[in-house]
């Protein structure tokens, strides 16, 4: 006979075992038997610790680390007036990459992105956030990796989660936050930490968020750093972020956290200020040495005003404390390939591939830096692999894209225009395969050709240097 | 070897002009490193397909609904 657990703690058990829909489940039914429904009883314990684990739950389906998303919107960019200095001195602003003064690559060596800085080895949702000039750059820049269309404003994205996730839900959502009397909740603190991670990730919605931290920071007498530094949150996503720094700096004065300082850091970069982001981290970084978040956030920041060598220096820093950091060890490979080093990139690639990971993207690192350290034998079927890894259109085509300088290093111009014509058929905006194309098309003197490629890539590409050379190049050949 | 030694000797020119002609070439892009996508990037990009998914789903069902006739 098999006896029946506990369906509360099975519940707990599904939870702590990361099945959080199973969990939801098993919630839905124990508060059906009990009903629960919008008013938290404390005559019923269970069904109100269903109801808590139920939020968490769902909460922890959707949840992503605040602390990690800087998107900007077209709306943020453009109309951004929260800049201190409209013309910044050079050094002093994330805005204006500024001319390399450390010595590190030049664009003929290491390609940049659009915003002019040279492409990273790691890819966050704020990297190439650049802040593009007009409008139309601002259009047409991919937000994300590769795939997203520029959001027209931040929250968007998270109100189009919420609402597929209310479309599965058959009986409406779970807690219904118009009905919410949220005095109520504030004065119970237990429970209005778990609505309030609810309604800020899961239902998105951070006005009532806003509202519910309002409430419980004043119940708590300001005395509660978790719940200013929520009100700073919910502030920082409405984009006002002098307030949202000062909940944070009240929050550092009761209680130092390695999270405020990274959420005051990350307001002082909306802000346009990168010099005192900084400051700021090495001020964390005396009260928590040798904290890797921390020195990572240096590290991105140098990274971002092209101060290569700095951020080289605090990446490495950040392995010596962990030695498993991928973004550091991308970063540090990246760097080293671009810097003629090749085969130090490649052992800083295969460490990632030894910790396990295992894309499209690192196989394809791979097989570059195999080719460029002279290890023929792995290159191509390293190449191999990361096609058959490929999840999307853009990623095969930035394969084929690299196939092809392997196929012209080996001198098969056949090959090349092979593997460039399929990075286009496979990414129709793929600037640099038009560009090589045109190249490729020159050496065979099809003059007309070249020029209508070349002028399809600096019209896709206006950042790259490389079509307008050969252009003009071109042109001076025969005009 | 001492025969080839004989037959090719080295040529070093003390005096004239050197010129060399300066052409332009064409420049390739350079190869990319692809970047490696952050966890957080990844799990918003998985949720986003699936959220997509899921209305796509329901408009699909919604279609294959027989239309209501009286």
């Amino acid at each position: 006979m098999v006896r029946e657990m506990e369906p509360l703690l099975l519940a707990w058990s599904y939870f702590r075992r990361r099945k959080f829909q199973l969990c939801v489940d098993l919630c839905t039914q124990v508060l059906e038997k009990s009903p629960y429904d919008q008013e938290p009883d404390p005559e019923l314990p269970l069904s109100q610790a269903a109801w808590i684990l139920k939020a968490r739950a769902l909460t922890e389906m959707v949840y992503v680390d605040e602390i990690d998303i800087y998107q900007e919107g077209i709306a943020e960019m453009m109309l951004d007036e929260n800049a201190i200095a409209q013309v910044p001195r050079p050094g002093t602003s994330l805005k204006l990459p500024g001319t390399n003064q450390t010595g590190g690559p030049s664009p003929a060596v290491r390609p940049i992105t659009q915003a002019g800085r040279p492409v990273t080895g790691f890819l966050r949702p704020s990297t190439q956030s650049g802040r593009p000039g007009t409008m139309e750059q601002a259009i047409r820049t991919p937000r994300t990796a590769y795939t997203a269309r520029p959001i027209t404003s931040s929250s968007g994205r998270f109100v189009r989660l919420g609402t597929a996730s209310m479309l599965t839900n058959p009986d409406g959502p779970f807690i219904n936050l118009s009905r919410l009397n949220l005095t109520k909740y504030a004065q119970k603190p237990k429970l209005a930490k778990a609505l309030f991670e609810y309604i800020f990730h899961h239902e998105n919605d951070v006005k009532t968020a806003l509202d519910l931290a309002a409430l419980s920071t004043e119940h708590s007498q300001y005395k509660d750093w978790w719940w200013k530094v929520q009100v700073g949150k919910c502030y920082y996503r409405l984009g006002m972020y002098r307030e949202a720094e000062k909940q944070f700096k009240s929050a550092l004065k009761q209680q130092e956290m390695v999270d405020t300082f990274l959420y005051l850091a990350k307001v002082y970069i909306s802000l346009d200020q990168p010099v005192t982001a900084l400051t700021l981290y090495k001020q964390g970084l005396d009260t928590f040495p040798g904290e890797v978040t921390l020195l990572c956030g240096i590290a991105r920041i140098y990274e971002e005003m092209n101060n290569i060598a700095s951020a080289a220096e605090y990446y490495k820093d950040v392995l010596k404390q962990d030695n498993t950091h991928v973004e550091a060890i991308a970063c540090i490979g990246s760097n080293h390939f671009y810097s003629d080093q090749p085969e130090i990139a490649l052992r800083f690639y295969r460490r990632l591939l030894q910790m396990g990971v295992y894309n499209c993207q690192l196989f394809n690192n791979l097989g570059l830096c195999c080719f460029y350290a002279q290890q023929y034998d792995m290159t191509l079927t390293s190449f191999e692999r990361a096609l058959s890894l490929a999840k999307n259109e853009e990623e095969t085509a930035d394969v084929w894209y690299n196939l092809g300088h392997i196929a012209v290093g080996i001198g098969d111009t056949n090959l090349a225009h092979q593997c460039f014509r399929l990075a286009l058929v496979n990414n129709n905006h793929h600037a640099e395969a038009y560009n090589n194309l045109a190249v490729l098309e020159m050496r065979k003197g099809h003059v007309e050709q070249a020029r209508a490629l070349l002028q399809t890539a600096s019209s896709l590409a206006p950042h790259m240097y490389e079509p307008h050379f050969n252009f003009a190049a071109v042109s001076d050949k025969h005009s | 070897m001492a025969e080839l030694k004989s037959m090719f000797r080295e040529v070093l020119p003390k005096q004239g002009q050197l010129s060399v002609e300066d052409i332009n070439t064409m420049v390739l892009c350079k190869p990319k490193l692809l970047p490696l996508k952050s966890l957080t990037l990844e799990k918003l990009d998985k949720m986003q397909q699936a959220a997509q998914d899921t209305i796509h789903q329901q408009e699909m069902a919604e279609k294959e609904k027989p239309p209501i006739t009286h």
